[in-house]
């Protein structure tokens, strides 16, 4: 075999295994997004549909729009459906809660992890580790205990309890530790000589990592935010076990609603899945120019 | 860059700013507050106002430190810093009435280059008619003008080492401190800037504290000199005294290039005269130089002393001389021609003898040479204390 030949059999195989693993990665998703577009209610199992098979009406349900549906074939009778709390409200929880529960997080972490990175105080080292190991347990094991403090602080502030967006938040924004990590990773590598020159300058400690070592680390907080937005808006157990009120759900909650014991509503399931996808889209879109290298480049010379 | 004709208009002058230093301690202690290791002790110096200082010395000696606490960058373990009549110790670093310029330039990277030098000024919440005055000429005396739009990553290091000089000069402070501004510049950028930071000082006149590890900036740009070394003060004086007068084996080591030859040895009384004999085995060549001149007075309070000899490369020569040179004969190792001298690198006693030997002449490997060594220019250190004994 000739050289040209031989790389050029390289170039297939390597090709096709690639396009293997893509075709594994998006299958799945190509069948969600099909069963929203599928007549009845049929879990995800094809890629393709017959044009007969083609239908809105899971996509109006989701976006609450009125349909009408035969129920009598033999008649022809129909009836309009019409979502009883719409799973647009949905989705706007799911925003809200995610949105703020995301900035929460951004400012407790990032505020910490100033600390962390910049401030040495008695027990820093252990603090740290303790996060870390902290963080080792998943929050499931701690369900029942969300809900019996959550329970308990409802009692005095309603605003805080069970089956509200600022209960679930609070239970949100336990979960920094990793965050506090990773922002306080990207400090340490932003020279102390930027405060330092910042505080000769007359900015004080706070005006220092305003204005100084925020606007540098912007692309870990662009990652972070990223990040959590996107557990947030997909994160079930929690949310599922606060929020009991179908008024109150957010999309993932919402989604599994729809599949009971008795009915499962595959349609409406995956045509909500893929809605939930957009807003995470827009933010990474938002966020992306954050995420690149060389933002802090020219500063400092090593 | 500052052209040549014009007078660059920096500023009006500042109150009488000495830097007074007593007694100053820093001991760094880890995150419970226990002491890990002390980086400066107990060290005393004045500095006058419109002084140029330079603190010198080795990595790890200290120098940054104290410039630190000067900048109030570092807290003082104890002892006292004044600037002017004020003690600043528990002063912040903007009320101090200093600037300082970093090694790494420290710019804003966000911010543009008028921002970076504006910032201290925003802060202090000056006017802005006022801020963009004062940032306009500055940027204009130091050539910035034209890239005051632009950002830090734009600029090659020269140019942001002057940016960080501006952002200095913009703060009209008292004293400006720099900690190794020109370590990161390459060679030829680094004769201009210093000759540019010197033309500065000529014409601000203020009190300038000045870091660096290069012997060859501290000579050529301070005023007076501050040599340090573990934490200590080794001497402090003017450039020609610490070249001419060392009072300890470090600074004779550290101040000069090539470094002065320091030969171990003891003196003895020979034959009437007193003569330094150097270490080791008489067979393979250890010295043997009659003192002569200072040397030999010196040398009166060393006899049968352990000492070292000290004698700098430009001190001999290869003329025949008389008088306080002493002949001594030897052979070439290596040499480093540089035109109108060479750098000569010769076998002699146990070592070798660095010489600065003037005219064009190409030496060969090997070449025996007998050259003379001026021994009213030599110098007598105690190996025990390692001081100067005059």
């Amino acid at each position: 075999m000739t050289p040209a030949r031989k790389l050029l059999l390289k170039k297939i195989l390597a090709h096709s295994l690639l396009i293997a693993f893509v075709v594994i990665v998006l299958s799945p998703f190509a069948m969600v997004v099909t069963a929203s577009f599928r007549k009845g209610n049929f879990a995800p199992s094809k890629i393709l549909l017959q044009p007969q098979e083609l239908s809105l009406e899971h996509w109006k349900y989701v976006l609450g729009i009125p349909y009408k549906e035969v129920i009598n074939p033999t008649t022809g009778e129909t009836r309009t459906i019409q979502a009883g709390s719409p799973p647009l409200v949905w989705l706007w929880n799911s925003i809200k809660v995610s949105g703020a529960a995301t900035i929460g997080i951004i400012l407790l972490s990032g505020t910490a992890a100033y600390a962390f990175s910049r401030i040495r105080f008695t027990f820093r080292r252990p603090l740290l580790t303790g996060l870390l190991i902290l963080q080792m347990f998943p929050a499931v094991l701690m369900l029942v205990a969300y809900h019996t403090i959550l329970d308990d602080v409802g009692q005095t502030v309603r605003s805080l309890g069970l089956n509200t967006h600022p209960g679930l938040i609070l239970v949100y924004l336990g979960g920094i530790s990793t965050n506090i990590w990773m922002i306080k990773g990207y400090f340490d590598t932003i020279p102390a000589s930027m405060e330092e020159s910042a505080r000769i300058d007359g900015a004080s400690h706070f005006q220092a990592f305003l204005r100084v070592l925020l606007p540098m680390s912007l692309p870990i907080f662009a990652v972070v935010f990223i990040l959590s937005f996107i557990f947030f808006m997909t994160e079930y157990p929690i949310a599922s076990v606060v929020l009991t009120n179908t008024d109150t759900y957010t999309l993932a909650v919402g989604a599994y609603s729809f599949l009971g014991e008795q009915e499962k509503l595959w349609g409406r399931f995956a045509a909500l899945a893929v809605l939930s996808g957009v807003p995470i889209t827009v933010i990474f879109l938002l966020c992306q120019k954050f995420v690149i290298g060389g933002l802090v480049s020219g500063g400092v010379k090593e | 860059m500052a052209s040549k004709n014009e007078t660059p208009e920096y500023k009006v002058k500042m109150s009488e700013a000495p830097v007074e230093i007593k007694n100053l301690v820093k001991t760094y202690v880890d995150d419970r507050g226990r002491p890990t290791f002390t980086a400066v002790k107990d060290i005393s110096l004045h500095i006058e106002n419109g002084e140029f200082m330079v603190l010198v010395g080795p990595s790890g000696c200290g120098k940054s430190t104290t410039l630190r606490m000067v900048a109030g960058l570092e807290k003082v373990t104890s002892g006292t810093i004044s600037i002017g009549d004020r003690v600043v110790n528990d002063l912040e670093p903007k009320d101090r009435g200093i600037a300082m310029v970093f090694q790494n330039y420290a710019l804003y990277p966000h911010m543009t280059i008028f921002n970076n030098m504006a910032f201290g000024l925003q802060l202090a919440k000056k006017k802005k008619d006022f801020i963009q005055d004062t940032v306009g000429r500055t940027a204009k005396a130091l050539g910035l003008d034209k890239m005051l739009e632009r950002k830090p990553q734009a600029l090659s290091g020269g140019q942001r080492q002057r940016v960080a000089l501006g952002r200095a000069i913009v703060r009209h402070p008292q004293v400006f401190l720099f900690d190794e501004p020109l370590s990161n510049l390459d060679a030829k950028m680094r004769v201009q800037m210093r000759a540019e930071i010197s033309k500065l000082h000529a014409q601000l006149g203020n009190t300038m504290i000045y870091v660096t590890h290069d012997q060859v900036e501290a000579m050529t740009m301070g005023d007076r000199i501050c040599v340090m070394r573990d934490g200590l003060i080794m001497q402090v004086a003017d450039p020609l005294t610490l070249y001419r007068q060392p009072n300890n084996l470090f600074v004779a080591g550290f101040i000069g290039g090539p470094p002065m030859n320091l030969l171990k040895g003891k003196v003895e009384r020979r034959e009437g005269g007193l003569t330094f004999i150097e270490d080791g085995d008489k067979d393979k060549g250890a010295l043997v130089v009659p003192l002569k001149g200072s040397a030999e007075n010196a040398a009166a309070k060393l006899v049968n002393k352990n000492v070292v000899f000290g004698i700098r490369p430009e001190h001999i020569t290869n003329e025949p001389t008389d008088g306080t040179y002493v002949p001594v004969k030897s052979s070439v190792e290596i040499a480093e021609p540089m035109g109108s001298e060479s750098l000569v690198y010769m076998k002699a006693g146990t070592g070798n003898l660095i010489a600065r030997i003037h005219g064009e002449h190409l030496f060969t490997l090997g070449e025996p040479i007998t050259v003379q060594l001026n021994m009213d220019k030599a110098t007598l250190f105690d190996a025990e204390t390692e001081q100067v004994v005059r």
